[in-house]
């Protein structure tokens, strides 16, 4: 049996060397430095740009003192940013406002700590099409992220403003990244998400904005930073520093135009991996296209997501803001400034 | 034409019909999402210039070596032990005949909240694809060994142990290398669904990655098209296992 000896030799020595290729490549476990001191503290985004002020926290925490105490993880979609927040693996996660309420109802120890973000969604139709106000969007496909985003309640609202009743529309789920694709092609007639995706539709010239959020929910929140319960009772200083972080981040970004596009130059080359035209496009025209100022928690806004959601099912009405949301990490007014940094390219 | 000549030509005037359809379809469609193939090309260069298409290879392969590695090991000894005993094959069978046809991407959210999101994930995920092709043919392979066989061994007096090394084993060999070869092919597909939850490196991620980075349509038939070729690698590589000389008969009508 030499060649049983043989194959059994060649399959040990492939895993040998493959894992050793991995751990050398992928997982940097030969890389010279690792600071093992204290487990990273995990906070799970998407590369939208209702997450953004995540990246520049932490790529500004790194140029400031070396260290961002934070350990952003990249995901792809809702659902497995949901399963890694409930499986625990992620202490804190920026996400959709309305699935952090129903996540809360579900009986998930979740906690809404601060915003991420005001605005920052648009409505697109494409160019060619009859839809030139929301009247018309009578018997059309609409896209939206996910049943439990504040954008489908938006859809909503501004369908009910206007006179259209919501079941007048086919609305569908469709994830954010296919959906300037699906727009071109004609497979659906709206699109709505956060961004850049739609910029993108707007800048390959095939997508016309319908309304922005300032024109129907203006200060519309889509995502938010929560927390698990148990991080909350255990490590409030690491939470209280994530929160100072966003504040200030979010404040550094709204501060000058030249902040926001070296945002969007660091975070497309390191985070995101998208195109830095598309987030420079997108963080500017127009600037109030969506808006990192003004995080603090405030019950009515929470108010008004929570009716609209109990009218279209998303909510069953069962947990209070202070069951889902702890505003006890807001920083008092004005009582931080931006990061006092300069991006050095 | 001799036979080795006409091999190689056939397959590339097929491919290089197939290049040509695609470039004149995305031409007369004037379409500006999908690629035409030069661009998919620019984009793999664009990968290994920047480095990242050798450690996603590597993670893809990684991952299905190691999952696939530990179907065999569990999956062999476990059909055979069914396929020899016949109470655990009654005991078993139905539990395996429920959970084989679910398909792995079914078992992703499970697999996020048992393993998280590292690399235990997918190759978890990978493993199951391949356990149960590879189980069901250990079975099946011991349940149709002719009894000939069997009893002309225990005619020479073999004990179990013998018996089971000296005639089950071989004669099972070849429908469980045939299995081998498909199973992981089955592991290969996976790969990519697998690599779909939050892991950053691999073949599959780099699909999901295009997408999320805008237009990139070109990246993700780049990913697509080397899953493909190194699928191909994969089974070229399996397939030699049928050459030596233990399994040839069970090939060649050596029964």
């Amino acid at each position: 049996m030499s060649s049983a000896k043989g194959v059994g030799l060649a399959v040990v020595l492939w895993l040998v060397v493959i894992s050793f290729l991995h751990a050398t490549l992928n997982l940097g476990v030969f890389a010279p430095h690792k600071s093992t001191a204290e487990a990273a503290f995990r906070v799970g985004f998407l590369p939208v740009t209702c997450h953004l002020t995540c990246p520049v926290t932490d790529f500004i925490n790194k140029q400031l003192s070396g260290e961002s105490g934070f350990e952003p993880i990249r995901f792809q979609a809702w659902p497995e940013l949901k399963e890694a927040f409930i499986s625990g693996y992620l202490p804190a996660t920026f996400i959709l406002a309305p699935l952090a309420m129903r996540m809360r109802e579900d009986g998930v120890p979740i906690k809404i700590v601060y915003l991420g973000h005001r605005d920052g969604t648009a409505m697109v139709v494409h160019k060619d099409s009859q839809i030139f106000h929301i009247e018309d969007l009578r018997g059309k496909t609409i896209a939206v992220p996910n049943r439990f985003s504040n954008q489908k309640l938006l859809v909503v609202k501004a369908l009910k403003d206007h006179g259209v009743q919501p079941d007048e529309v086919k609305i569908l789920e469709m994830a954010p990244p296919d959906m300037p694709a699906a727009l071109f092609s004609k497979a659906v007639d709206a699109i709505t998400s956060g961004e850049p995706y739609m910029g993108q539709a707007e800048l390959d010239g095939y997508g016309r904005v319908l309304y922005q959020t300032k024109d129907v929910w203006p200060n519309f929140i889509s995502c938010v930073l929560a927390v698990r319960e148990d991080v909350i009772r255990n490590h409030r200083e690491t939470v209280q520093k994530l929160v100072d972080g966003i504040a200030k981040s979010g404040k550094w970004l709204d501060q000058t135009m030249d902040h926001r596009m070296e945002a969007a130059d660091f975070v497309s080359q390191y985070y995101y991996n998208q195109n830095p035209r598309l987030l420079r496009f997108v963080l500017s025209k127009p600037p109030d296209r969506v808006k990192y100022t003004n995080l603090a928690l405030r019950k009515n806004d929470f108010l008004e997501i929570e009716a609209l959601a109990k009218e279209t099912g998303v909510l069953k009405g069962k947990v209070t803001f202070e069951d889902y949301a702890d505003p006890s990490f807001v920083p008092p007014n004005n009582s931080l400034q931006p990061y006092a940094w300069e991006y050095q390219k | 034409m001799n036979k080795s000549v006409l091999s190689i030509l056939l397959p590339v005037a097929v491919l290089l019909v197939v290049y040509f359809l695609w470039d004149g379809a995305v031409l007369l469609s004037n379409t500006d999402i999908f690629p035409r193939p030069y661009q998919v090309f620019l984009g793999i260069g664009e990968l290994i210039q920047r480095g990242v298409l050798l450690k996603y290879v590597v993670a893809s392969l990684f991952r299905v070596s190691i999952g696939f590695t530990l179907a065999v090991l569990i999956g062999v000894p476990f059909g055979l032990l069914l396929g020899w005993f016949r109470p655990a094959f009654l005991a078993f069978n139905p539990l395996i005949q429920i959970l084989r046809p679910i398909s792995p991407i079914a078992w992703i959210p499970i697999a996020i909240l048992w393993f998280h999101v590292d690399d235990r994930a997918p190759i978890f995920l990978i493993f199951l694809s391949s356990l149960f092709p590879i189980t069901v043919t250990s079975i099946a392979a011991v349940q149709n060994i002719q009894p000939v066989y069997v009893r002309a061994a225990q005619n020479f007096g073999l004990t179990r142990l013998d018996l089971f090394r000296r005639v089950i084993f071989p004669a099972c060999l070849p429908q469980i290398i045939t299995s081998l070869r498909i199973s992981l092919g089955i592991a290969w597909l996976v790969v990519v669904a697998a690599e779909m939850i939050a892991v950053n490196s691999g073949l599959g991620y780099l699909i999901i990655d295009a997408r999320n980075a805008g237009k990139r349509y070109d990246l993700v038939v780049a990913g697509m098209l080397m899953i493909g070729l190194i699928g191909l690698i994969l089974d070229l590589l399996i397939r030699r296992l049928e050459r030596f000389e233990e399994v040839k008969w069970g090939y060649f009508g050596g029964r």
